[in-house]
């Protein structure tokens, strides 16, 4: 069995309101891991955590709990000095371009500054990596001279992508990186993400809210519901045979782009709960179909499905009786 | 006959430069549709193509410098555009009503839900304020919002997006509309969220004999809650038809190019989607296709004026040159 690239181990985190002081429980324990060359989908309702298990992977944020092994070490413990050390191997792209870059330096300086920092190249092999990283993101160099606001919002994730991959990590979050894009230009990014992954053999979890872009990119699923990993596996085996009851109501709300596609649905009701009122039990059971009393009592652990590649957390599963009525 | 129609709508934003001239961006170019009761309408298309546009400028509710300047909209059997003022007023919110996106913003933040609710039922009719409160209660109901009387005093910070977007609804409903435009009335909320939204906009649809336009991003939207669609390019719809009919048989470029960028499509594997593009400058519009730039099939005749055509069933296209583009689409 190899080695993990990396390893998420009860990772939590809970914020404190500075008004307030009301505690939210933002993560929960999550588990799970990632190896080299792999996307990892993790999908979940807004509010579920998922950016934050993304800020605490590359370790923007730090865990109030659980560890974080990458290549071998923890690093949720580290420092901010040790922790920039790391950001060349660990990179992260955002869901909103716009915001994410520097509207007073030009194209060319943004995906040039991750290298100033992180490696000792030469002005001229600097400025050929630029171009070369340029060319592999399917940006016109003509573009490297121009200032964000003079490009397209694809044409701006392009170059968060090329920032992100300029120093060759091991690993990249991608929040949401292309729900702000139409879609033709989404196309052409997933496209070019699909590319990257063979060119550099990164690993990425792949952040979204939208189910049809995950299942075209992932090979493992992670399905997150106030904190909780409720169900991961392989991607076709989540999609095909979700075997939590909240897996299976979220992709029957999902609406394929294609009018033949015959709906199967069993509408939830209400709206995921606040994570600062966390009911007492399993995290789904104010929604639940299938709800029973003892679903109140303790937190459902995580269990086997067949042999053990899919793995959800519901008290129904082992006996069977974990399908909602679609 | 139907509902809503409009016939070759004009928008301009005119504006001066800094050295006062006179500047003019063709915001909407000749956008003709209609809109039956009982059927939904999607307008689709990308990011600036008109489609908000569209329903502010048959609303008139266009701030300046934007500006109709061309064309007609007919709403049961009378000419929006020769309304005066006043009349218009009273027929949005009570005939159209419009449903936005981010819907906390369209609700006042000092008026509890209920008093909103009350008052754009009293501005358009003569109702007593109690007929009214029990008419909000009862919206309030029909939308799905649990406990509706207790809702009636809520402030609309404590609403979450999901309720929030109900109460809008309710709103709408209020007077009974004919027509009612939302525009990406579902973007920001969670798909098991926006489900129960879509359903009850459709139950509407069916149940009142309403008519509603949809304008989204979402395709798949348009494929299980719309009747008939129509793509929007750079102020103009490029084509429109049955939604079946045109998922099956898309005939612009844009449109191919669209449907086959859907992350079903993409599954397929069948073929590569060449990405977007810039859209064009609305300042400097091409003279005839707006497509041209982004368009491998474009040649010298895609210069000239064009027309919405008719290419099938109630399916119509705006494109010289739809025998190239079938033979040449990669299959
Ligand atoms: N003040 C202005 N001057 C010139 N052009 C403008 C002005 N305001 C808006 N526009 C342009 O009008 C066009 C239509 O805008 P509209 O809001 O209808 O787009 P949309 O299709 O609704 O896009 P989205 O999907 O982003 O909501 C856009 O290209 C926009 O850039
Ligand atoms: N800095 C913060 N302070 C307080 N609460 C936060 C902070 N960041 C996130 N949260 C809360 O944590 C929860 C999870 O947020 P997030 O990870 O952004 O979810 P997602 O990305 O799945 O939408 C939300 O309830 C959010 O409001
Ligand atoms: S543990 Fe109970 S409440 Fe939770 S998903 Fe399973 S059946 Fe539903
Ligand atoms: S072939 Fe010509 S008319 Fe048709 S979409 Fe392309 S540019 Fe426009
Ligand atoms: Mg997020
Ligand atoms: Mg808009």
């Amino acid at each position: 069995m190899t080695e993990p690239l990396l390893r998420a181990d009860k990772l939590t985190k809970h914020f404190v309101t500075p008004r307030t002081g009301q505690t939210v429980r933002a993560v929960n324990g999550v588990s799970f891991e990632m190896f080299a060359g792999q996307t990892v989908g993790m999908v979940g309702e807004s509010g579920s955590g998922k950016s934050t298990v993304g800020r605490m992977v590359v370790r923007l944020l730090k865990p109030t709990q659980g560890s974080v092994t990458f290549r071998g070490r923890d690093i949720a413990p580290l420092r901010d000095r040790a922790v920039r050390a790391l950001r060349s191997d660990l990179q992260m792209v955002f869901q909103d371009p716009w915001s994410a870059l520097n509207p007073r330096m030009r194209v060319k300086r943004i995906i040039q500054e991750p290298l100033l920092l992180h490696s000792k190249l030469s002005d001229s092999e600097r400025s050929d990596r630029v171009e070369e990283i340029a060319r592999s993101v399917r940006l016109n160099t003509d573009l490297l001279t121009r200032f964000p606001g003079e490009l397209s919002g694809g044409q701006l994730q392009r170059v968060c992508i090329a920032r992100a991959i300029a120093t060759s990590p091991g690993l990249i979050v991608l929040d949401e990186p292309t729900s702000s894009l139409d879609l033709s230009v989404r196309a052409g990014i997933l496209d070019l993400l699909q590319e990257l992954r063979e060119e550099t053999g990164a690993a990425m979890l792949f952040i979204s809210h939208d189910l049809g872009t995950v299942r075209l990119v992932s090979d493992h699923i992670l399905v997150l519901y106030l904190g909780h990993i409720v169900e991961s596996g392989p991607m076709a085996k989540v999609f095909d045979e979700p075997a939590h009851p909240y897996t299976q109501t979220l992709l029957s709300a999902h609406l394929p782009a294609d009018p033949r596609t015959q709906l199967h649905r069993h509408l939830l009701e209400g709206e995921i709960p606040s994570p600062i009122d966390m009911p007492p039990g399993c995290p789904f059971s104010t929604r639940c179909p299938l709800v029973r009393d003892e679903c109140r009592t303790a937190l459902p652990p995580m269990v086997d499905i067949g042999d053990g590649a899919q793995r959800a957390a519901c008290i129904r599963i082992r006996e069977g009786s974990n399908q909602v009525p679609l | 006959m139907s509902l809503l129609q409009v016939r070759d709508l004009h928008t301009h934003f005119i504006s001066r430069n800094l050295d006062n001239e006179i500047r003019v961006a063709k915001a909407l170019n000749g956008v003709s549709f209609e809109v039956s009761r009982g059927e939904v309408l999607g307008l689709v298309g990308e990011t600036g193509a008109g489609k908000s546009l569209t329903a502010y400028s048959v609303m008139d509710l266009l701030k300046p410098p934007a500006k109709v300047v061309g064309g007609t909209v007919e709403f049961d059997g009378r000419n929006l555009r020769d309304l005066e003022a006043e009349d218009m007023n009273k027929l949005r919110g009570s005939e159209i009503a419009m449903v936005v996106q981010n819907p906390r913003s369209s609700l006042d933040p000092l008026t509890r839900v209920g008093e909103q609710l009350i008052r754009v039922h009293t501005a358009h009719t003569d109702t007593s304020e109690s007929a009214a409160r029990a008419r909000a209660i009862e919206k309030l109901g029909a939308v799905g919002i649990p406990a509706p009387e207790q809702r009636m005093r809520a402030w609309p910070h404590e609403l979450s997006g999901g309720m929030a977007q109900r109460v809008l609804i309710a709103m709408a409903l209020m007077n009974e509309p004919k027509l009612i435009i939302a525009d990406e009335p579902t973007t920001g909320l969670d798909v098991t969220v926006q489900a129960q939204i879509l359903d009850l906009l459709r139950e509407l649809v069916v149940t009142h004999n309403v008519a509603a336009m949809v304008i989204t991003h979402d395709l798949g939207i348009v494929a299980h809650y719309c009747n008939r669609m129509a793509v929007m390019f750079a102020g103009r719809i490029v084509e429109t038809g049955d939604v079946e009919t045109v998922f099956d048989n898309p005939s612009h470029p844009y449109t191919r190019t669209l449907i086959a960028s859907t992350p079903e499509r993409l599954k397929e594997g069948k073929q590569k989607v060449l990405g977007g593009g810039a859209p064009p400058n609305l300042y400097n519009l091409p003279p005839g296709c707006h497509y041209v730039e982004r368009c491998r099939f474009a040649d010298e005749s895609c210069n000239k004026p064009l027309s919405l055509d008719q290419v099938g069933d109630g399916h119509f296209a705006m494109c010289t040159r739809l025998d190239a583009v079938r033979e040449g689409w990669p299959s």
